[in-house]
């Protein structure tokens, strides 16, 4: 790619879209790209895409790098970060090892920043609670819709079949509902979380305590509202500033 | 100076419009409509039919060309296509290929 | 719980259910359940959080997991680690936090998009 560029000689170092252009169709390239116009369609660099204020940007976008100051509407995949400036404004997904937003930049969508910590948190679990947790397999609404896509889920789902647990299990997508397919217990329980996770219902907080007994002081559990509410008060009292 | 470069390594397959210079050192498929002057430098690939003010072809275009003004093609360039312009220019080197249509509407 | 006063959860502490209150609150310790608070919260480095979080103004420093409402300011720092869908009308993540789930801010886009 360095090599295109030696050959062109005396060529501008980037390329730029200037303010009253549209390009609407695929965009592909090996070098930075600055916005200033618009660009619809699909959008595939090697390196930087830079959007400024003026830019718009409405595709898909497959890039090294994006600095978002104008408007995105699309999913953004970059290899390495995502920055959305102060004057940032984006809806769509944004998939980065890196993502930063700033305050003022505006965005509505997803972020995945992938497993770096969720696999973490999600792979002890499991491990724990699945072998009796089979009448409630999806134990935490707010944790579950990040784990399915880590490959550190897949080894305590893979671990499930030979080991024991298997057939409780097995029984427990039965009461649930449909046929499900044998190998992935987890994987039909899990859809129905997530519409319930937005909610603050009580019902939602619930789950992860009885869980949680196991992991944790067993004994201090069963009580585990009336304790919470007496230990807040005390500790907040005590050490206010 | 031009505002809008398409660089070396870029390959665009679609349409590009708009209403400023257009410089093109990549490779554009499709369609290019422009109100302003539009440069194919030399390490350019065009496969688009053009329609702009001015063009200057130093690079490789495939593609029906039509100017309101001027179609130049510089030394060492290579065009297949027909010209549509009031005024065109074709450098000696130059290689074309393609019918000259040079009998606008005003004259 | 007063107005205006800063409420810490410490270190040692653990914290399993509903937390509600006026004030801000400082948490360094964990909290599993529901989380409510009319004023600002933050959660330290050494904080774990495992709760649905309802609070005006949210500073994530440590570790949070759940969903996040918050009426005006969700901010994610460099040592934070945040699994959950925020709603809040401003959301900052800064380099080096890490962060999946959704973010629901309100965003003016042009008309003709």
């Amino acid at each position: 790619m360095a090599t295109a560029k030696e050959l062109a000689g005396n060529t501008v170092d980037n390329t730029v879209v200037g303010p009253s252009i549209l390009i609407s169709g695929r965009l592909t390239g090996d070098e930075d790209l600055t916005v200033r116009g618009r660009v619809e369609g699909e959008l595939t660099l090697s390196r930087t895409l830079i959007v400024e204020p003026s830019g718009v940007v409405k595709a898909n976008v497959a890039v090294k790098n994006a600095i978002v100051s104008g408007v995105v509407v699309g999913n953004i995949n970059a290899t390495e970060s995502v920055e959305l400036t102060h004057e940032g404004r984006m809806v769509g997904d944004i998939r980065a090892p890196r993502v930063i937003i700033v305050d003022g930049a505006s965005f509505r969508g997803r972020v995945d920043m992938g497993d770096v910590e969720p696999g973490r948190l999600p792979a002890e679990r499991p491990a724990v609670n699945r072998p009796q947790a089979t009448t409630r397999p999806t134990v935490r609404p707010g944790a579950t819709p990040p784990r399915p896509p880590t490959p550190s889920a897949a080894p305590p789902r893979a671990a499930t079949p030979p080991a024991p647990p298997p057939p409780p299990a097995r029984t427990a997508p039965a009461p649930t509902g449909p046929a499900t397919v044998v190998s992935r217990p987890a994987s039909k329980p899990l859809p129905p979380p997530p519409p319930a996770a937005p909610a603050f219902t009580p019902r939602a907080a619930e789950p992860p305590r009885p869980a949680a007994t196991d992991q944790a002081s067993s004994a201090s559990a069963p009580v585990p509202r009336v304790v919470a509410a007496g230990a807040k008060k005390k500790v907040v009292v005590k050490k206010s500033r | 100076m031009a505002n809008t470069v398409i660089g070396s390594s870029i390959v665009i397959d679609g349409e590009i419009s708009g209403d400023e210079v257009l410089v093109i050192q990549g490779t554009v498929k499709g369609k290019i409509s422009l109100k302003e002057s539009l440069y194919v430098e030399g390490s350019g690939v065009v496969e688009a039919d053009i329609e702009t003010q001015n063009v200057e072809i130093a690079g490789r275009v495939t593609g029906n060309i039509v100017a309101s003004d001027k179609v130049e093609l510089k030394t060492d360039c290579r065009v297949v296509g027909d010209i549509k312009a009031p005024r065109i220019l074709i450098a000696d080197g130059a290689s074309f290929k393609g019918n000259v249509d040079m009998d606008m509407k005003e004259r | 719980m007063a107005q205006g006063e800063t409420g810490i959860i410490g270190k040692g502490i653990v914290i399993r259910g509903n937390l509600t209150g006026g004030g801000d609150l400082v948490i360094e310790g964990r909290v599993e359940g529901q989380i409510a608070l009319k004023n600002h919260l933050t959660i330290e480095g050494t904080g774990r959080v495992q709760a649905d979080i309802r609070a005006e103004e949210l500073t994530i420093n440590g570790e949070a997991s759940g969903n996040i409402d918050a009426s005006t300011r969700v901010a994610i720092n460099a040592s934070a680690k945040v699994a959950g869908d925020i709603k809040a009308p401003r959301v900052v993540i800064e380099d080096g936090a890490v962060f999946n789930g959704s973010i629901e801010m309100d965003v003016k886009l042009p008309d003709d998009i």
